[in-house]
């Protein structure tokens, strides 16, 4: 173990070329880190610098970046978790996905500051980052192995106190679906960047590191992390709904709401919500909380159905493979979520899809069994999706794809490729336009307006108007963007407010860097990721929803509501200082340092 | 309304009322008042001596509640603790006024109960609980009136254990009955910065609260947007709306409800929200 610690400046990009199969490691670049500081901006202007227009997101020409940022692995809370930053198959667009457990802080603890895939293996492979050793070694006794099997095999075949991020089967064939796992059940889910992995036939990385991590300011950053440990305590969702219930804590109140999306959308309460609540979770099948690395709150859940110990379920998972198919047996949901990690498939996009194909037999446009509220076959397709084969290779292009097959592009609820999570946008009108505007397509953590609109963090705001939300949305925006380059997680938003991301992120970093400056920052990532999609032909017309949430909620607590992003869309381009299109002017580029191109 | 946080703080009574609060509990209360600089601490009976002594160099005040949380007991007795309590060190008392002699008209029954316990009170400062949620607007202009002319020197919306929080509409009639002369504390239910600005702008000059934290925490968001501040469904914010026909007088409550047919902003009165 090296005795000297390590500052964030003196992290190494690591890059790995599975093609030629060699591996250089080179200093950040001292302004990447001042403009981007770390995991999602790093990656974000990484890709945008290297990637020609246009390439296929699963050829050779492709990225796959894992990231960490300048908090990991010091006492900043929660900061442990690391960043897939990719051109994703999914969306077309770029794509960052993240996860928890404790693979990122190996990765910094080895001096990595990212590691950058490029090109692609013949032959199934794993990378092996054992502190300043890197070794490409042969993956074929994996491959084709579920995720908990390769993480304990691949462990064995390296240290025991080694952390895993791999693919399953998912990733293997390649499906838009595919996560990347990490500790057997968290995951990098969303986007397909598990498929990115696969096409370049990475089974998996292994770290192991052992340097000390080093701060530039370790005075002031010990009095922000205990300022921030303080707020997290005194939080109540921090302190109590996380830790108590878990994410399962939102199923009953977003049903209240009439905002749970039952049945694909068709309708935002579910009868049986009580039943697979985080109540119910908590009396019936939790077993024990899930702290990811660093972490003071535990929102994590270890479970147990049908004599089975498994990770979770999450809100989003119980949503999308529960209410959204119209299922109500929660320990069904545990086994069908299990059956995804260990597949390594995202629960949201995969539920979704499914109730979207629900939706197809239900009108007509396609014949098969699958049907709301039953569970019959379902498990057998989620694993016909991960191995891509008959129907389920279809499911695993995603429900745009699926649903326009069979001639119902309006039943798939997703926004640029990317299926929209737990919140009817109907219910929350900015929650709505963060879905119609996030780079990275129907996502609910690029704005999480949940918190203003549904839990009254840090107030409640009327979650019916329109009025100042395009404001709050582009301040969530711009935030999350630079939580995602620290990098933390997203519940510390509950309890912090800007200053105190400020504050870590300039004791760890030695910046100068106050609350405004963070979210310059942000805006810069937001807006160079604008320029990104734009480049790939994406236009005003992507910053859309389905055309169900133009159709009023038929009952409940959001019934009579539409979306309203015809009203809130301009605002929202205005405050950015984009243009009628949605094009960010040569100005606002030049102000943030973003290199023009056009 | 522009405030600082330093403002805002000095407004804050930091409040802990629960029957199982712990010695613990209020060692942390009190650490948390002087890290803040909070207006005071405000606790129950038992705890003062010890809140007293750990505030001891600080500017934070120690406030005790008494007769607390009914406020149905015998005038003597509210005046016997507050002379205890003030003895013990407490610079000010939260009394809770004799609701049902209110109710009754038995005004001077009111009176002498508010007197007794301001003649006990010496130099601590004492306010009066009014429980709002227990009366209509004519009743809490009454009591006003009556702590006033009794030499109170805050009348206070609520106890937190009534039917009622605070309100902005509460403490506008509050302020416009006593005047710049008095003070008005608002309590219950005010959780974030938004409500406790609403509710220092209805008039209030001290809030009472278990959040304080949180509302000064959060109030450093106010900074990055002015989004926060937007109008609500006037609903949100008024007394009929949490009107409850189970922890209220059925004529109060109608009372409440009454006003709805009426109200100019009747037609947002529509979804469950």
């Amino acid at each position: 173990m090296s005795n000297t610690s390590q500052l964030y400046s003196d992290a190494d990009l690591l890059y790995v070329s599975l093609s030629d199969r060699t591996v250089t490691r080179k200093p950040i670049p001292e302004d990447l880190y001042k403009d981007y500081l770390g995991g999602r901006g790093l990656g974000v202007k990484l890709l945008y610098d290297n990637l020609a227009p246009g390439i296929d997101p699963l050829s050779p020409d492709n990225w796959l970046i894992f990231a960490v940022g300048p908090s990991t692995a010091t006492s900043v809370p929660t900061a442990g978790r690391f960043v897939v930053i990719t051109k994703s198959p999914a969306t077309g667009g770029v794509f960052d996905s993240h996860a928890g457990g404790y693979f990122g802080a190996q990765l910094r603890r080895a001096g990595i500051a990212a590691v950058i895939i490029t090109g692609a293996s013949t032959s199934p492979v794993y990378l092996w980052i054992n502190d300043d050793q890197v070794e490409i070694r042969d993956a074929s006794k994996v491959w084709g192995k579920d995720t908990d099997v390769t993480t304990d095999e691949l462990i064995k075949a390296t240290d025991e106190k080694a952390q895993v991020a791999c693919i399953g089967p998912a990733g293997e064939n390649m499906i838009n679906l595919a996560a990347i796992m990490t500790d057997k059940h968290r995951a990098a889910g969303r986007g397909g960047v598990g498929a990115v992995m696969g096409s370049k036939k990475l089974k998996a990385i292994v770290a192991r590191g052992t340097k000390k991590i080093g701060v530039v300011d370790p005075e002031k950053l010990s009095t922000a992390v205990k300022r921030a440990r303080l707020l997290i305590k005194k939080n109540g969702i921090t302190s109590k709904a996380l830790p108590v219930y878990g994410t399962p804590v939102l199923v009953n109140v977003v049903n209240e709401l009439g905002m749970l999306p039952t049945h694909n959308f068709q309708e935002g309460t579910f009868n049986d919500a009580d039943g697979v609540s985080g109540e119910k979770l908590l009396e019936r099948l939790s077993r024990k909380n899930y702290n990811c690395y660093g972490c003071p709150i535990g929102c994590g859940r270890m479970s147990r159905a049908r004599g089975k110990d498994v990770g979770g379920p999450e809100f989003e998972s119980i949503w999308s493979l529960g209410p959204q198919c119209g299922i109500n047996d929660l320990e069904w949901i545990a086994i069908a979520n299990d059956k995804c990690n260990l597949l390594g498939i995202d629960t949201i996009s995969v539920g979704s899809t499914i109730g979207c194909v629900m939706e197809l037999v239900q009108r007509g446009k396609l014949e098969h069994s699958l049907k709301f509220g039953d569970t019959t076959g379902i498990l057998e397709m989620i694993e016909d999706i991960a191995h891509a084969r008959g129907l389920g290779a279809e499911l695993g292009k995603g429900s745009k794809i699926i649903a326009k097959q069979y001639g119902a592009p309006e039943l798939a609820m997703q926004v640029k490729g990317l299926e929209i999570p737990a919140y009817d946008p109907r219910g929350v009108q900015g929650h709505a336009l963060g879905y119609a505007t996030s780079n990275r397509g129907g996502c609910h953590l690029r704005s999480y307006l949940i918190g203003p609109e549904v839990m009254g963090s840090p107030v409640l705001v009327d979650r019916d108007s329109t009025d100042g939300k395009a404001d709050l949305v582009i301040l969530y925006q711009n935030l999350s963007a630079a939580m995602d380059s620290m990098v933390v997680c997203r519940f510390t938003n509950f309890a912090w407010t800007v200053d105190d991301y400020a504050d870590m992120v300039a004791a760890c970093t030695g910046l100068s860097i106050d609350g405004k400056e963070l979210l310059k920052i942000g805006s810069r990532i937001w807006n160079l990721e604008r320029m990104f999609n734009i480049r790939e032909g994406f236009t005003k017309s992507d910053d859309a929803l389905p055309p169900r949430f133009s159709t009023p909620l038929p009952e409940g607590a959001s019934r009579n509501r539409v979306a309203q992003i015809d009203v809130m869309l301009p605002e929202y381009y205005s405050l950015r200082g984009w243009d009628k299109e949605g094009n960010p002017s040569s100005k606002l580029l030049k102000e943030l340092n973003i290199p023009i191109e056009r | 309304m522009v405030i600082t946080m330093e403002e805002l703080a000095q407004t804050i009574d930091h409040t802990v009322l629960k029957p199982e609060t712990t010695r613990n509990k209020v060692k942390q209360l009190c650490e948390e008042a002087m890290t803040y600089n909070f207006a005071a601490v405000c606790i129950n009976a038992v705890h003062v001596e010890y809140a007293v002594e750990l505030l001891k160099d600080s500017s934070v005040k120690v406030c005790c509640v008494v007769g607390f949380p009914l406020g149905a007991t015998l005038p003597q007795v509210k005046a016997m603790e507050t002379r205890e309590v003030v003895a013990l060190g407490a610079h000010e008392v939260d009394m809770v006024m004799n609701v049902g002699a209110l109710r009754d008209e038995n005004f001077d029954l009111v009176k002498r109960d508010v007197e007794a316990v301001v003649a006990a009170s010496g130099d601590a400062h004492v306010k009066v609980i009014l429980e709002t949620g227990l009366l209509t607007d004519d009743q809490m202009v009454k009591a006003c009136l009556i702590c006033k002319d009794a030499g109170a020197d805050f009348v206070k919306t609520s106890t937190g254990f009534g039917p009622m929080g605070a309100t902005p509409h509460d403490v506008r009639i509050m302020r416009e009955t006593v005047g710049k002369s008095m003070g008005v504390k608002a309590a219950g239910g005010i959780r974030t910065f938004k409500e406790a600005l609403r509710i220092i702008d209805a008039g209030a000059n001290r809030i009472g609260t278990s959040s304080g934290i949180g509302i000064i925490e959060d109030y450093r968001w106010a900074q990055y947007s002015d989004s926060w501040m937007q109008p609500d469904k006037p609903c949100w914010t008024c007394p009929s709306r949490m009107a409850n026909i189970a922890k209220q007088p059925k004529e109060v409550y109608l009372w409440y409800k009454q006003r709805c047919l009426t109200c100019p902003d009747k037609e947002h009165n529509v979804f469950t929200d």
